[in-house]
C-alpha cells in the first residue's frame, strides 16, 4: 500500500500504473492550519491560519485523528487534547509536546507564550534577539521564539537558548554547557606486552568537563546528568515542593534514585538545576573519538562505485552486516563493481544538488509559475571535454546511464563548473521516469507545470551506517547524445 | 529633483533570481516575458560574475528617440515609462536600446508581436491611479504609495540598488573605497587565488 500525504503529489504518486491500493491524500499547507512551526535556529514560532483548507484538503492533525481513529486507539493518543468535529486543538497539540518534550528542552513554548511573542514581534532586538526594555511582562526577558532548550515547564519562564553551549551566560538567561551525554567517565582496556607475557591494560578518562562551567554554576566544575539521586547528594532535594517529590517517587516506584531530569513529568528535577546555575543534562567535554560509532574518526573509503577502484582494496567501505534489521550488502556490491570493471562502462562522476529557485523534491516550487519559468527542464552538468568526445552540443537532450543500469533523459548543460570527469544534476526534478513522461498519472489539475528525470533514479546503492542517510552524491554514469 | 536610478553591483550579485522572481510575482508579468533578468558572464570559471538588468530609465533614452508613434516618456522622477494604449509593437525601441529592455508577447501564430512591455522601476503607466486596468497593463505603482522597486528591495546582498541616482552612487562609491572591485576586492584572492583583470 502506497499513502501519500502532501499538498502536491509527489514524484512516487505519479510513478507507478497500479490503480489499486495507492491513496492520494491531499494535505493542507501551513497556510491552511494553525499549529507552532519550529525554525532551523532552534525557535518556534505560532502560525495562524490565513486561509480556510481548499478543495477536499485536510489538514495533519485531523489525518492524524481519522486515522488513529479507524485503527481504534484514537481516545488514548488524544485523551489530553481537544478534539472538536475531527479537528484536534492546535494549542492542546502543542501542550502535548511540551508534556513529551522536557529532555530535548522543547517543553518550556506553551501556546500562550508564543501568541505572545507573535503579538509583541516589535519588542525584540534584531540582534540579540532579546526583549527589549519596553516589552509586556509576558515576553520580559524572552529570546524571540523561546529557541530550545527552553528548559523545564513554560511556568518557569525560561528564556529559550539562542547559543548553544554559552558559558558567559547563566542557564536561567540562556547559557550552558556541553551536554554530559556519555556518561562520567570512559574505561578502555589494551593488552600490551610486559616481560614477554600480555597483560590486560586499563586506563580511565575523566568525561566530565574540568574546570568549565556556566555563570552562576554552583558546581564550579563537571557534573553528570541530573537525577534525583544526584540531588540527594547535593542536598538540594530539599527544593523540591511536595508535589515534585510525590510525582518522583510515582515514577520511580522502587528506585526514585534513578529518575532523570528527561522522564521527571514533574519538571521538579530540572527547575531545582536552574535554580542553582546548572544546566539539567550535565557539564561534560565534548569528544573527538566517537567510540561507539564504526569509524570513532572518520576515516577514507572509496564509495561503492568508485572512479578509483585500484583504490578499493586499500579503502575498502564497511565489511557485510545486518544493521537495525537491514542489511548493508555495500562490501559485496563495491567488490562485483570493482570486479565486472563498472568504471570503464560508466567513467563520469555522478553528483547531485540544488538549485535556488527549487525545494526538496520539487513538487511545490515547480507547481509555481514564476519559479517554474525559471528552470524549465531537468538537466546534467558536463565538462566542454567530456562533452566534446561525445559530440554533445549545450542544451540538446541526451541520455544518462546509471551504474545499476537506470537512465534518464536530460538536458545538458556544457560549463566548465564541474571539471573534467565529473558531472552534476539537481535533485528537484520527477513526473519523468525513464524517459516517459508521467503526466497523465496525475490526478487532473494537480500536475505541476514542469516535469523531469529524478536524479535518484540514476544514483545508485549505498547508505551511512551511522546516519541511514542514503547516498545521492557518489555515483557513476554515462552519458550519450539522445 | 532626484533621478531614479538602477545599479547592480556585480562584486555582490550571487544570481539568486529573487529579483527576477519579485518582479514577475508583484506585476504578474505573464511567462515568457522578462523585465529582468540576470545575466553571467564567464559560467563556472575563475572571475564569474552575474548582473541582474532591466530597463536603466535612460537619461534621453534612445528608444524613446526611435518610437514613430511617440509612446514613451519621462516622469519626473526621471522614470521612462511608454504608453501601451500608443504602442502598435513595432519592435524599433529593442533594435534601439542598448541593454535589450524591451520585450514583446506573441500574438498569433505567426510570430507578430504584441504591446511593448518593459520595466516601469515599479511606477505603474502614463495614469498614476492604482486602477486594475492600469496593474493588468503595466503592474503596481510602487513609487506612488512610496515605496522602491520590489526587485531591489527583495535583493539580500543588496547587490541590486534602486532610487535617487545621487544617493546610490555614494553608496557604491563608499563601497568601493572600503572593499576594493574585481580581482582586488575583499576576499577575491581567497576563492580564486589569482588575479583576473576588470
Ligand atoms: S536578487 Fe540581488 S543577488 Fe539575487 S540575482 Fe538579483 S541582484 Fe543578484
Ligand atoms: S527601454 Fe532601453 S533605451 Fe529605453 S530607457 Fe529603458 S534601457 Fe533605455
Amino acid at each position: 500500500m502506497l499513502v501519500v500525504a502532501d499538498p502536491h503529489p509527489t514524484t512516487w504518486a505519479a510513478l507507478s500504473e497500479r490503480k489499486d491500493n495507492t491513496y492520494l491524500l491531499p494535505i493542507c499547507t501551513q497556510f491552511e492550519c494553525d499549529g507552532s512551526r519550529t525554525a532551523s535556529n532552534r525557535s518556534v514560532q505560532w502560525g495562524q491560519q490565513v486561509v480556510k483548507p481548499i478543495f477536499e484538503s485536510k489538514n495533519d492533525y485531523e489525518v492524524m485523528y481519522l486515522l488513529a481513529k479507524k485503527l481504534g486507539f484514537a481516545d488514548l493518543m488524544f485523551k489530553n487534547i481537544k478534539v472538536e468535529n475531527n479537528q484536534p486543538l492546535a494549542e492542546d497539540l502543542l501542550r502535548e509536546i511540551n508534556r513529551g518534550g522536557f529532555s530535548t528542552g522543547y517543553s518550556g513554548q506553551s501556546p500562550e507564550r508564543l501568541k505572545a511573542h507573535m503579538a509583541n514581534q516589535d519588542k525584540f532586538d534584531l540582534v540579540s534577539l532579546r526583549s527589549t526594555k519596553d516589552a509586556p511582562p509576558e515576553i520580559a526577558g524572552d529570546y524571540y521564539g523561546l529557541p530550545w532548550p527552553c528548559w523545564g515547564t513554560p511556568a518557569i519562564r525560561h528564556p529559550g537558548t539562542h547559543q548553544l553551549y554559552n558559558t558567559n551566560l547563566h542557564v536561567k538567561e540562556g547559557g550552558g554547557t556541553f551536554r554530559a551525554r556519555f556518561g562520567v567517565e570512559r574505561v578502555v582496556k589494551t593488552k600490551v606486552m610486559e616481560d614477554g607475557k600480555e597483560v590486560e591494560k586499563e586506563q580511565r578518562f575523566n568525561l566530565l568537563a574540568e574546570g568549565s562551567f556556566s555563570v552562576g554554576s554552583e558546581l564550579k566544575d563537571g557534573y553528570p546528568e541530573f537525577t534525583y539521586g544526584v540531588l540527594k547528594k547535593l542536598g538540594w532535594d530539599k527544593d523540591l515542593t511536595d508535589p515534585e517529590r510525590e510525582r518522583i517517587e510515582k515514577i520511580g516506584g522502587n528506585n526514585p534514585d534513578n529518575v532523570g531530569w528527561a522522564i521527571d513529568l514533574s519538571g521538579g528535577i530540572i527547575r531545582v538545576a536552574l535554580e542553582h546555575g546548572c544546566i539539567p543534562f550535565g557539564n561534560g567535554k565534548a569528544r573527538a573519538a566517537a567510540w561507539n560509532l564504526l569509524d570513532p574518526v572518520p576515516v577514507h573509503r572509496e564509495p561503492i562505485y568508485t572512479p578509483r577502484p585500484d583504490l578499493v582494496a586499500k579503502y575498502p567501505t564497511y565489511p557485510k552486516a545486518v544493521r537495525f534489521r537491514v542489511p548493508d550488502i555495500g562490501f559485496d556490491v563495491q567488490k562485483a563493481a570493482v570486479d565486472k570493471g563498472i568504471a570503464k562502462q560508466f567513467p563520469l562522476v555522478l553528483t547531485s544538488g540544488r538549485l535556488v529557485e527549487y525545494e526538496g523534491g520539487g513538487e511545490e516550487t515547480r507547481s509555481n509559475k514564476w519559479l517554474a519559468e525559471l528552470q524549465q527542464d531537468s538537466f546534467i552538468e558536463i565538462n566542454p571535454a567530456d562533452a566534446t568526445e561525445r559530440g554533445i552540443k549545450d542544451g540538446q537532450w541526451v541520455w544518462v546511464t546509471g551504474a545499476e543500469n537506470s537512465k534518464a533523459r536530460v538536458k545538458a548543460l556544457v560549463t566548465q563548473r564541474v571539471g573534467k570527469g565529473v558531472t552534476w544534476m539537481p535533485f528537484h526534478f520527477g513526473g519523468w521516469w525513464q524517459g516517459q513522461d508521467q503526466r497523465k498519472n496525475y490526478p487532473a489539475g494537480t500536475d505541476p507545470i514542469v516535469l523531469g528525470e529524478s536524479v535518484n533514479s540514476i544514483t545508485t546503492y549505498g547508505y551511512d551506517p551511522a546516519t541511514g542517510m542514503q547516498e545521492p552524491k557518489a555515483a557513476l554514469c554515462q552519458v550519450a547524445a539522445a | 529633483m532626484a533621478r531614479m536610478k538602477f545599479l547592480c553591483d556585480a562584486d555582490r550579485c550571487i544570481e539568486c533570481n529573487a529579483c527576477v522572481t519579485a518582479c514577475k510575482n508583484e506585476h504578474e508579468v505573464p511567462w515568457g516575458i522578462n523585465r529582468r533578468r540576470v545575466v553571467t558572464i564567464n559560467d563556472g570559471q575563475p572571475g564569474e560574475r552575474s548582473v541582474s538588468m532591466a530597463c536603466m530609465h535612460c537619461t534621453d533614452a534612445p528608444c524613446a528617440a526611435v518610437c514613430p508613434v511617440n509612446c514613451f516618456f519621462t516622469t519626473a522622477d526621471g522614470v521612462v515609462l511608454h504608453s501601451k494604449d500608443l504602442c502598435i509593437g513595432c519592435g524599433y525601441c529593442f533594435y534601439a536600446c542598448p541593454f535589450g529592455a524591451p520585450q514583446y508577447p506573441r500574438v498569433g501564430n505567426f510570430g507578430s508581436r504584441g504591446k511593448m512591455d518593459k520595466c516601469t522601476f515599479c511606477a505603474g503607466g502614463p495614469d498614476p491611479a492604482n486602477t486594475q486596468a492600469n496593474f493588468v497593463q503595466y503592474g503596481t505603482n510602487r513609487l506612488a504609495e512610496g515605496k522602491l522597486p520590489l526587485c531591489a528591495e527583495m535583493c539580500s546582498t543588496k547587490s541590486l540598488l534602486a532610487g535617487d541616482g545621487d544617493i546610490i552612487a555614494k553608496i557604491y562609491k563608499e563601497r568601493v573605497a572600503k572593499r576594493g572591485y574585481g580581482s582586488g576586492a575583499w576576499g577575491w584572492k581567497t576563492a580564486y587565488r589569482e588575479t583576473i583583470a576588470g
